[in-house]
């Protein structure tokens, strides 16, 4: 390689990767069926897959597209409350509640899309903030959801933990691939360049609607079959436990830790979150401002987050968008 | 010759403050079109109208015999107008082979493998192959303006326009970009350039307008332009009763 073309990076996004992911996956989805872990191991993982999830998504939203939305716990409140309804009220399998929450938070999304994707930067993320407030309220003071008491989701047959604990790892495996496959494809080309400048991507032919719209209309998608399992798992949903802000803070906090704008930034953010989370639940009080200073010192020292810094020292990168001008095209 | 691009009477601003006057003028094909003007006398605001980046009170934008007024940016850049920005906006996190594939996959309407050469050409172009890989955010202000101009080949234009590509260069370096731009014309391109440095425009441009207060106060063969009196009073202050 000509060493005037810059530092040599190696992608590892080929035959061997694979390999790797495939026996990874596989092998997590036999420690989930053959009951080698234990329920209390099980509910760690659960946790992990479907924090995965979220981050990943609004990786996409913000790492990739410069979309900064405070507000995904719009669609997490609107999938509990539609796992919640769909089972306890109506009556319905489980499968049904979920199919409703990502039809509930697609129809949204497209709703406020309208709205939001008239602001940019630090607008937008005010307006996706105060619009989860909003729905807040909204639930809060709605008689049919039991207003402030909650909703309780009552499945029936309970699905067991192993069971759960599948779901979410395929929902998670889909998540991440739906993200790489995104970022490898023409619109991942259009992305990257928006996240860079909005302006100069729209001068260069990025339909920048059109794009905007596919990730916030995905992240939606795929954040609420993640929220939607974490309220089965709960068992109750509350207006606050739904549309706080808690939520996108996990979201940055994952993200930030593992790397903006890396594939693989989410999957070793949601790992330490869940674990530092767990260890944290000891001091009371505490924990969110030891979050918040680890968050402060990764910020400082590792602008690029872990899974960033990690690969722009040894010269890889795993699940990488970059194009090279060398590749052979087949 | 036939007309590529025609500004019919446009009246634009921002807000309620209006920056262009019943601006009209009209560009052949084939040209170099300068365009010279006091700071804030709306050219490029002129850019602007004419890219779609922002609104229009009234008037007529006519590309290449089909009225743009209403496109949005993308379309119009689909249709074959190219654009640099004064500042360079480089996509900073990519590499230079990155920056004009995005144009050439997105303005060109190409498949990647096919934008793939299309990129390349540019980058060779604009004397940019070289670093190819190398993180635009990592470049100096000769070759993010390369990169400007770089990109917006990539999207295949009819027009290529330039905005304020020497500015802030040294006078080498001024000369390379003067060389290019009379590449860029051997090569068939249409080009509108807006500059402050008037020997560049009267070294490179076939035809020269000047604009004051968004409107046109003079326009034709460069040399004739620089020395008419409209010129010499708005660059050099001269007092018409002396």
């Amino acid at each position: 390689m000509n060493k005037r073309l810059g530092k040599p990076v190696k992608v590892l996004d080929s035959l061997p990767l694979l390999i790797v992911c495939i026996a990874v996956v596989s092998s997590l989805y036999v420690v989930c069926f053959t009951g080698i872990a234990s329920n209390n191991a099980m509910r760690y993982m659960i946790q992990i897959f479907l924090y995965i999830t979220m981050g990943e998504m609004w990786n996409l939203l913000s790492g990739f597209t410069g979309m900064t939305s405070l507000g995904q716990q719009l669609y997490i409140g609107l999938a509990g409350y539609s796992v919640a309804v769909a089972t306890t009220k109506l009556q319905h399998s489980l499968g049904v509640g979920l199919l409703l929450a990502v039809a509930v938070s697609v129809v949204v999304a497209l709703l406020m899309s309208l709205l939001l994707f008239r602001m940019e930067g630090m607008y937008f993320s005010i307006a996706t903030w105060v619009v989860a407030e909003a729905f807040e309220k909204l639930f809060l003071n709605w008689k049919y959801v039991e207003q402030g008491s909650g909703l309780t989701v009552r499945v029936v047959p309970y699905p067991k933990i192993f069971e759960i604990c599948a779901f979410s790892l395929t929902v998670c495996v889909a998540a991440v691939a739906v993200v790489y496959i995104l970022l490898r494809s023409r619109a991942g080309l259009g992305l990257t360049a928006m996240r860079d400048s909005i302006t100069a991507a729209s001068a260069c032919g990025v339909n920048v609607f059109c794009h905007k719209l596919l990730v916030y209309v995905i992240a939606a998608a795929f954040t609420a079959v993640a929220a939607g399992v974490f309220f089965v798992n709960k068992g109750i949903v509350y207006p606050e436990s739904g549309f706080g802000i808690s939520w996108t803070v996990s979201m940055i906090f994952i993200v930030t830790i593992g790397g903006t704008g890396t594939v693989a930034g989410p999957i070793a953010g949601a790992v330490i979150y869940v674990f530092l989370q767990e260890f944290l639940a000891h001091y009371p009080g505490w924990s969110n401002i030891i979050l918040g200073a680890v968050t402060i010192l990764v910020i400082f020292f590792m602008p690029k987050g872990i899974m960033g810094t990690l690969q722009e020292k040894l010269g890889f990168e795993v699940f990488s968008a970059k194009r090279f001008s060398f590749a052979k095209h087949k | 010759m036939s007309k590529i691009l025609e500004f019919i009477d446009v009246n634009a601003g921002y807000g309620r403050i209006q920056i262009l006057n019943d601006l009209s003028f009209s560009v052949e094909k084939g040209q170099v079109f300068g365009v010279i003007g006091p700071n804030g006398s709306g050219k490029t605001t002129m850019f602007n109208a004419l890219l779609g980046q922002m609104r229009i009170f009234s008037g007529k934008i006519i590309f290449d015999g089909v009225d743009i007024t209403r496109m949005p940016p993308n379309v119009r850049c689909k249709i074959g107008l190219g654009r640099t920005f004064q500042v360079p906006m480089p996509f900073e996190n990519m590499s230079l082979y990155e920056n004009v594939l995005v144009a050439a996959v997105h303005g060109g309407s190409n498949r990647e493998r096919f934008a793939h050469d299309e990129a390349l050409r540019c980058l060779k172009l604009t004397g940019l192959y070289d670093k190819r890989e190398i993180k635009s955010g990592e470049l100096t202000l000769l070759d993010r303006k390369r990169l400007e101009i770089a990109r917006a080949l990539g999207t295949s234009p009819k027009l290529l326009l330039l905005d304020e590509v020497a500015a802030g260069l040294t006078d080498a370096e001024v000369k390379e970009i003067m060389k290019l731009v009379a590449e860029l014309k051997a090569a068939g391109y249409s080009i509108v350039w807006i500059e402050h440095i008037i020997e560049t425009m009267v070294g490179s441009t076939d035809r020269l307008m000047c604009m004051a207060e968004g409107r046109r106060v003079t326009e034709g063969e460069p040399r004739e332009v620089i020395e008419s009196d409209e010129v010499q009073r708005l660059y050099l202050g001269v007092d018409e009763n002396e």
